[in-house]
């Protein structure tokens, strides 16, 4: 079964993507529409940080990011490992795609966990 | 083993057995741009994040950043990357679907001319490429006159 | 077809050579002779190695669309030789070369090995759990029309590999099982003879299985013979996906057993169908 649950995984993060994503964008490029505010404050630094204050943000953007690298990685993986490789070599995608993975998983939580924990004027 | 023996020549394509289509069916041309739209999508991703942890570097330098994407040929590859994300979601959509089976009609005796689950799936294939084109558009024109 | 395309006329044969012997890479010969209505590739080929060249090589043997063995790479699409009519291609130069992500043993003839051998793995054959009925049976195994209909179609391949040559994940993956042996992993699967899906897991549930098909749907196009690969890949992840979460069809135990009484009766009450040629 190993191949069909992570295949199937892939697929079920897709809602998550889609609705987080959504906000993103709505949140990015939208913000005229949803919010009111122009596309150049909602990008401000400080716009930024007070967005990041707060929890439900934090716990979505690192939902996010997972859910979006893991369907990520896991196409590239695809890409990568129908190359003809060595049986040594698929091995070592397969390590390289997942350390890489939860190394750009762990950069982005820790962006985000700063942001949140960000001390304004401080 | 004879060392003389002669050998059979590799007619594997390669990579351009991915990347042309050629004569093939619609989807197979789908197929690459999904591909392709992944990839980038999956190299912004990287991207974005390693970009976006400019923050730390305070604020003149996110500032700095921010009026950099903001010039027009940021602009484009803004455009270009949107027009991406929504083919892969929408080609994406009809990939869940008739990948677990569904909308490719039943199993059925192959009589001349034959019609596969390709053929039976394009209405959904073209009402899907129709909306993901007319998103392009439309998102396009917000993104460029907001 | 519109005229243009019977129109009797003079076209160009571009054929790739490559003898194993002599060259290191292959080229192309032309060869130019008149086509008839109704000429085969096939046929064409056979003439041309009759008049022009003697030393042409490539493989066939039925000439009608059965044995499978006389895929070529005809206008850059995968097909049978034996049953595509030059004229219907409607172009004045045919370029023939053999199947791609084949080897190439020499001039048309691919290695159809790896084919064979990835069809062997999948196991393709009905996989029973009652070994009792096997070593005693007491009648035969039932199989309602509805349930043979389900399968029936993927029931058709010829092994002709052309839907190998076609798939773009063949093109790079030697090791990706190929839309010829994932379909008949789904036509042994969903037989309701069959009890081998956990049989078969080691084998297909794979990376190289069928979740490296995307679905280009080329292998289909290819198929000379309506089997449908694309088709039956996309059902054999359903069956793979309800399965890995407990939802898949309960095949404990064999299709019911007719017994052999009820078998003998059955056929002397069958009734021929009525005669089509008097």
């Amino acid at each position: 079964m190993r191949e069909t649950r992570l295949w199937s995984l892939h697929i079920l993060v897709l809602p998550i993507i889609a609705v987080l994503l959504g906000a993103h964008f709505a949140v990015m490029h939208y913000a005229p529409v949803f919010y009111g505010m122009s596309v150049e404050k909602a990008r401000e630094f400080s716009t930024m940080i007070e967005r990041g204050k707060s929890i439900t943000q934090l716990v979505l953007y690192i939902l996010l990011l997972a859910a979006g690298l893991y369907h990520g990685m896991y196409g590239v993986r695809g890409i990568i490992r129908e190359l003809p490789l060595t049986p040594t070599l698929a091995k070592l995608v397969d390590v390289g795609i997942i350390a890489f993975g939860l190394f750009i998983f762990a950069l982005g939580t820790y962006v985000t966990w700063w942001t949140y924990s960000y001390k304004i004027g401080g | 083993m004879n060392s003389n023996k002669p050998t059979a020549y590799n007619n594997r394509l390669g990579i351009k057995g991915w990347v042309y289509a050629g004569n093939y069916t619609f989807e197979r041309y789908l197929y690459i741009g999904h591909r392709l739209s992944g990839l980038g999508l999956i190299a912004y991703m990287v991207l974005h994040i390693v970009e976006t942890a400019n923050r730390m570097r305070g604020e003149e330098a996110w500032q700095g950043l921010m009026a950099l994407f903001a010039s027009p040929p940021f602009k484009i590859i803004e455009y270009l990357l949107f027009a991406m994300a929504v083919f892969h979601a929408m080609n994406g959509v009809r990939l869940i679907i008739t990948e677990l089976g569904f909308f490719l009609g039943k199993p059925k005796e192959p009589v001349y001319p034959y019609s596969s689950s390709i053929k039976r799936h394009r209405p959904l294939t073209f009402v899907i490429m129709g909306l993901a084109f007319l998103i392009i558009i439309l998102g396009g024109s917000s993104l460029f006159f907001p | 077809m519109t005229d243009k395309t019977i129109t009797p006329r003079e076209i160009t044969f571009r054929v790739r050579r490559y003898d194993p012997d002599v060259d290191t890479v292959p080229h192309f010969d032309e060869y130019r002779m008149h086509v008839h209505d109704g000429m085969t590739v096939l046929e064409a080929l056979h003439q041309i190695k009759a008049e022009k060249e003697p030393t042409l090589a490539w493989r066939s043997s039925c000439r009608m669309g059965v044995c499978g063995s006389c895929g070529m790479f005809i206008n850059h699409l995968p097909m049978l030789a034996c049953q595509t009519q030059v004229l219907h291609l409607d172009s004045d130069v045919v370029t023939i070369a053999p199947l791609p992500n084949y080897e190439n043993v020499k001039d048309l003839v691919p290695n159809l090995e790896p084919l064979i051998e990835k069809h062997a793995a999948i196991k393709p054959f009905i996989i029973h759990t009652n070994s009792k009925e096997i070593d005693e049976p007491t009648g035969e195994f039932l199989q309602s029309v509805k349930e043979r209909e389900s399968i029936s179609q993927f029931t058709h391949c010829i092994k002709c590999g052309l839907c190998l040559a076609a798939c773009p994940t063949v093109a790079t993956d030697p090791l990706f099982l190929g839309p010829q042996a994932l379909a008949q992993a789904y036509r042994y699967t969903a037989d309701n003879r069959d009890c081998g899906l956990h049989g078969r897991l080691e084998a297909i549930d794979i990376f190289h299985g069928p979740y490296q098909c995307h679905l280009a749907g080329a292998c289909s196009q290819a198929c000379p013979k309506g089997v449908d690969p694309a088709f039956a890949i996309q059902l054999l992840k359903r069956t793979l996906v309800l399965d890995s979460i407990g939802f898949g069809k309960k095949k404990s135990s064999l299709a019911k057993v007719m017994p052999l009484a009820d078998v003998v009766k059955a056929i002397e009450e069958f009734a021929p169908p009525p005669r089509t040629v008097k």
